[in-house]
């Protein structure tokens, strides 16, 4: 069974639908990631999810219960915000125990027992050293493990985190990106994750869950997304850089630049398709270089290809070479919709 | 006396003097301590008129309660002599003092001003408390336009407002009590402290208090325990300052109040020390002075948060 249940769910600021019909189910310890450009909605969903932000129409189950007209506190989520929102006048112990003194109210339970409670999660994401400080005293990786020890420290059924790695410097995000995966498969809690950085997506995200426009466009695992794009939008937002798109006769046709190498560099040339390639500039990436150039037929597009540099190809600028790529590395859309559509048997460009 | 008279009549150019002489100084202390290079020297010199005007703006600000404070003791015979407002002629004398607090209503007037001032913060708290944090979260057209209009109801001058306000206050029979004030000073007190408090509570990301909703509060304890707290500076300089404009306030306490125990220290203390064309400078003088030390001092304190609560409600984001 699902630990939360969306089903139908809309979001209208006047004429913006933010979020436009959304339907989802989240299994109990999965890591879900969230993933669209800005503006397309993810973040409002999070919000609903958490009960900050009430919806158009539709519905949400936690754990069974309609929690659709719930306030936040009554839905057992816990957040954690893009700029960790930690209350400035308290210290870290009382940040984190903030949860815990709501709670008491209802479930009875003395100091000792909640200060134990802080102290473990302290313990646990390392910041016990830190408890008599104030946020402005925390460095940027402090203050996210602060915000996570504060939202976990109630065991939500929900963990919802949006873009809370944005503020880390690059070094520190590819260390908490780690330390969160491992946090949260040794908690075993359900992690919903809000971010725009498709890197963070793939390398976080049991299931990953793409949008845009208010609508969800895939859900699956990181690799079927990647590989299997359902429509035209999944295939170009997912890879660096972006998969090639050109308009065949009937339907256009996309493959990912690291496809598509010198026919003589394919493993089984004969089950590939050739094309003419016009090499108008490379740039040389340290592992890969990157090529831009023009295939004949398409002078109106520029179509990039990505060379490992171990291979051993010399690529001169003005100059034609024959590059082909794997029939089942080419991806066919509906050119009116843009949804993924089965190989035409007849395909020849 | 030869000396002193010197000094005083050749104030400003002894002012002067000594401002160069300071100059002189650092710039020696300078070249003797530390070595000080020429482009050195020369920027203590480009500062120095800077300085200087510093100095006359000082003197400006501090020479009113020094002129207060130091006539508070003259008799009147060196009072009333060729004026020098610096120098006792005669010998200091307490009888002033003495006669402000004896021979009228001075303690009367200060009861009387506390008691209104606190009765007005409490219910300008009360009021204004909610409603700025209404105004401030209602970012939407309709929450700026209302409070721009409630706004309005302080520019409204009490001296429009005090024939119709008389009537009312006869009605309530409140009429020669402080009681009246009390009523009617929240008036001006409530939108002014309203806008201000808004701009405080602008300034507390909304963020936080969604952080405190999650994590299991409702929207009241959010706003007890988070927004409460890291607005206090401005809450408590806007207490300061509606404070200070019930001691300020003039024409209502006139014309409300009749009875002289009734009345407050802004309408008590002229009515009280001025007779006709008489002015009793020395107790009029204590007076003010008294009362405008612990009000001068509560601004200093809180100017920094005063000065950030005005800008915060006028520049969006």
């Amino acid at each position: 069974m699902s630990i939360v249940e969306i089903s139908g769910l809309k979001k209208y600021f006047d004429a913006v639908r933010a979020v436009d019909g959304v339907d989802l189910a989240i299994q109990p310890g999965e890591f879900l990631v969230i993933l669209g450009p800005s503006g397309c909605g993810k973040t409002t969903l999070m919000r609903m999810i958490a009960g900050l932000e009430k919806p158009t129409a539709g519905s949400i189950q936690i754990n069974g219960a309609d929690v659709t007209e719930l306030p936040p506190r009554k839905r057992g989520v816990s957040m954690v915000f893009q700029s960790y929102a930690l209350y400035p006048h308290m210290n870290v112990y009382n940040n984190i125990a903030f949860p815990l003194k709501a709670q008491r109210r209802e479930k009875k339970f003395d100091k000792a027992t909640m200060r134990g409670k802080v102290e473990s999660i302290a313990k646990l994401l390392e910041i016990d050293e830190l408890l008599d400080r104030r946020p402005r005293q925390l460095s940027g990786g402090q203050r996210q493990r602060v915000a996570i020890a504060r939202a976990m420290v109630t065991q939500p059924a929900v963990l919802l985190l949006d873009e809370p790695l944005s503020n880390l410097d690059a070094k520190l995000r590819a260390n908490a990106r780690d330390e969160l995966k491992d946090f949260q498969r040794s908690s075993d809690i359900t992690a919903v994750f809000v971010t725009h950085d498709q890197i963070e997506a793939m390398g976080l995200g049991d299931r990953i869950v793409v949008m845009e426009k208010g609508k969800i466009q895939q859900i699956g695992s990181p690799q079927h997304i990647y590989d299997e794009p359902a429509n035209e939008f999944v295939a170009t937002f997912l890879g660096s850089p972006s998969m090639n798109i050109l308009r065949g006769e009937r339907h256009n046709f996309g493959f990912r630049p690291e496809h598509f190498l010198p026919k003589t560099l394919q493993d089984n040339p004969e089950n590939s398709v050739s094309f003419v390639y016009f090499v108008k500039r490379v740039e040389y990436l340290g592992s890969d270089r990157l090529v831009y150039g023009y295939i004949g037929g398409h002078e109106n597009k520029l179509t990039l290809a990505k060379v490992p540099s171990n291979v051993r190809v010399s690529l001169a600028i003005e100059d034609e070479y024959e590059f082909a790529v794997q029939y089942d590395n080419i991806k066919y859309f509906d050119e009116a919709s843009g949804e993924r559509i089965k190989a035409p048997a007849d395909f020849a460009r | 006396m030869n000396a002193l008279n010197f000094l005083l009549t050749n104030f400003w150019s002894l002012l002067v003097l000594a401002f160069l002489g300071l100059v002189a100084l650092r710039i020696v202390w300078r070249v003797w301590r530390y070595g000080a290079t020429r482009a050195e020297l020369r920027h203590v010199l480009r500062r120095s008129p800077f300085y200087f005007v510093v100095l006359v703006f000082c003197f400006f600000a501090a020479a009113p309660f020094m002129i207060m404070f130091l006539h508070t003791f003259k008799t009147d015979s060196d009072l009333y002599r060729r004026p020098q407002p610096f120098v006792y002629r005669d010998e200091p004398t307490l009888e002033h003092l003495d006669a402000l607090f004896n021979n009228t209503a001075y303690l009367d007037f200060i009861r009387n001003s506390v008691l209104v001032g606190v009765a007005v913060v409490i219910i300008t708290l009360v009021l204004a408390l909610p409603a700025a944090y209404a105004l401030a979260r209602l970012t939407g057209r309709w929450g700026e336009r209302a409070g721009i209009l409630m706004f309005l109801v302080y520019l409204v001058p009490p001296t429009l407002l005090f024939i119709p306000m008389f009537r009312i206050v006869v009605l309530l029979g409140l009429k020669d009590s402080p009681l009246a004030l009390i009523v009617v000073y929240p008036s001006f007190t409530v939108p002014f402290s309203m806008w201000l408090l808004q701009g405080f509570f602008k300034a507390v990301p909304p963020e936080l208090e969604e952080a405190a909703l999650v994590d299991g509060y409702n929207r009241v304890e959010a706003f007890l325990r988070v927004v409460l707290p890291l607005s206090l500076p401005g809450i408590i300089s806007t207490v300061v300052f509606a404070f200070t404009l019930t001691l300020h306030e003039f024409i209502y306490g006139l014309v409300f109040i009749a009875d002289t125990s009734q009345r407050t220290l802004s309408v008590g203390v002229p009515t009280e020390l001025i007779l006709g064309d008489v002015y009793f400078w020395q107790p009029l003088l204590a007076a003010a002075l008294i009362i405008a030390i612990p009000v001068g001092l509560a601004y200093n304190l809180f100017l920094d948060s005063l000065v950030q609560g005005f800008t915060m409600g006028a520049v969006k984001g």
